[in-house]
């Protein structure tokens, strides 16, 4: 597959968040600030780009039998470095973001692309689905929070655009909240434009 | 499927070591090469917190030191709770601050707590630990929350936010976090029969 099908797929199509349905507990849990959630999808697309490319790069020489370990490892790694540099260059926002870096770990989106795409992949197109993966979490991510923090807080990253009149969504800020936003989300997406774009899903199948 | 051989379960186990050496290494040397600065970020945390609840205003990193080394005293009062005796002098008045805690919504809430030298009113407060919800609970950090304690006497008492109480034992609670605001009440009023009861 080319470089370039691979990232349009994995921002449209394939998006991993409302296409495949995957690291849906981090997209409950962080977005209903938007500084949070942008820590966490820079986080996510630095774990996501260098764990497919070192587990594509040793990709011939790992074991079938233990390639789940490695892969679990490999990620482990990455997202302690992930959480060691927050701590050490930005305080505040680690302070803020609490457990929810380490829960990088547990993200499905990590462990999916490894196992479906870093193994049989080089490390440069995986280097390229990594990435494009991370984004494609990212911009829902980052629309739901907009939305969340809006409705819920009023502001948009802490500065406050609706007026005093404006009644905050307590119910917005709450795991609630971001199971309505983003069901709405999926809602819209899928009816919109997934269902009417052209059907390639046949080609994908027989592949 | 073949049969697995000796020699490829060997293999395997010694790439399984190796890859688990090679990546716990790696973590290690980089926590190493980090701990001083992530230790640094923590004492300077503490330093601004107590500053903050002390009601002066803030400062930048190596002022804040010189504040600390000259200024400010820890000790253990008798209650066994830690307090910072922070020196009048140029540019404040004397303060003394409390660490305090109380149980929020989703766990512990720590915080300062800043009376005036002669402990008749709150200097300021200060969280250095809170797991609320970000949006509701969280919002005890927001300057407008803080800033409220400075200058009442307390024991106090929550009235509906909007209120702008100035009553000298009243605060403004946080519409949707009645749990963190009462945990916040307790802290504070936790701490002050440890400046007014034994001085």
């Amino acid at each position: 597959m080319k470089t370039g099908k691979i990232v349009l797929r994995n921002l449209g199509r394939d998006n991993p968040v409302f296409a495949q349905i995957l690291g849906i507990c981090s997209t409950l849990a962080v977005t209903n600030v938007l500084k949070n959630t942008a820590v966490m999808c820079l986080g996510l697309i630095f774990t996501l780009a260098l764990s497919n490319v070192t587990v594509s790069a040793m990709r011939r020489l790992i074991p079938g039998r233990v390639r789940m370990m490695v892969e679990v490892l490999v990620i482990a790694s990455y997202v302690i470095v992930v959480d060691i540099a927050l701590r050490a260059f930005v305080p505040d926002i680690a302070r803020q973001l609490g457990p929810y870096v380490g829960l990088i770990i547990t993200n499905c989106i990590v462990m999916g692309r490894a196992e479906a795409f870093a193994l049989t992949n080089p490390p440069g197109a995986a280097l390229a689905d990594g990435v494009s993966s991370g984004v494609g979490y990212s911009y829902v991510l980052l629309v739901i929070a907009f939305f969340r923090e809006l409705l819920g807080s009023g502001t948009i990253w802490g500065v406050r655009v609706l007026g005093d009149g404006w009644v905050n969504w307590s119910i917005m800020v709450t795991a609630p909240g971001a199971f309505f936003m983003l069901a709405v989300f999926i809602w819209i997406v899928k009816g919109v434009w997934l269902d009417s774009a052209p059907a390639d899903a046949g080609k994908a199948g027989a592949r | 499927m073949k049969k697995t051989g000796r020699s490829e379960w060997l293999a395997t186990m010694l790439f399984m070591t190796a890859v688990t050496a090679v990546c716990i290494g790696a973590v290690a040397g980089l926590h190493l090469a980090t701990a001083n600065v992530v230790a640094a970020n923590e004492s300077l945390f503490l330093r601004k917190a107590v500053r903050a609840a002390a009601g002066l205003p803030a400062t930048g990193a190596s002022e804040l030191n010189r504040w600390w080394a000259g200024d400010v005293e820890r000790e253990v009062l008798q209650s066994g709770r830690v307090a910072y005796r922070v020196r009048g002098g140029t540019g404040g008045s004397a303060a003394v601050v409390l660490e305090a805690e109380a149980a929020g919504l989703w766990g512990r809430v720590r915080g300062l707590v800043g009376f005036s030298g002669d402990g008749k009113t709150l200097t300021g407060v200060a969280f250095t630990e809170q797991n609320e919800t970000p949006g509701l609970g969280a919002r005890i950090e927001e300057a407008w929350f803080v800033g409220q304690f400075r200058g009442k006497t307390g024991p106090f008492s929550l009235v509906p936010e909007g209120t702008g109480s100035a009553a000298p034992t009243e605060i403004d609670a946080i519409t949707g976090a009645t749990i963190t605001s009462s945990a916040v009440r307790d802290l504070v009023n936790g701490a002050i029969p440890d400046i007014r009861g034994g001085e």
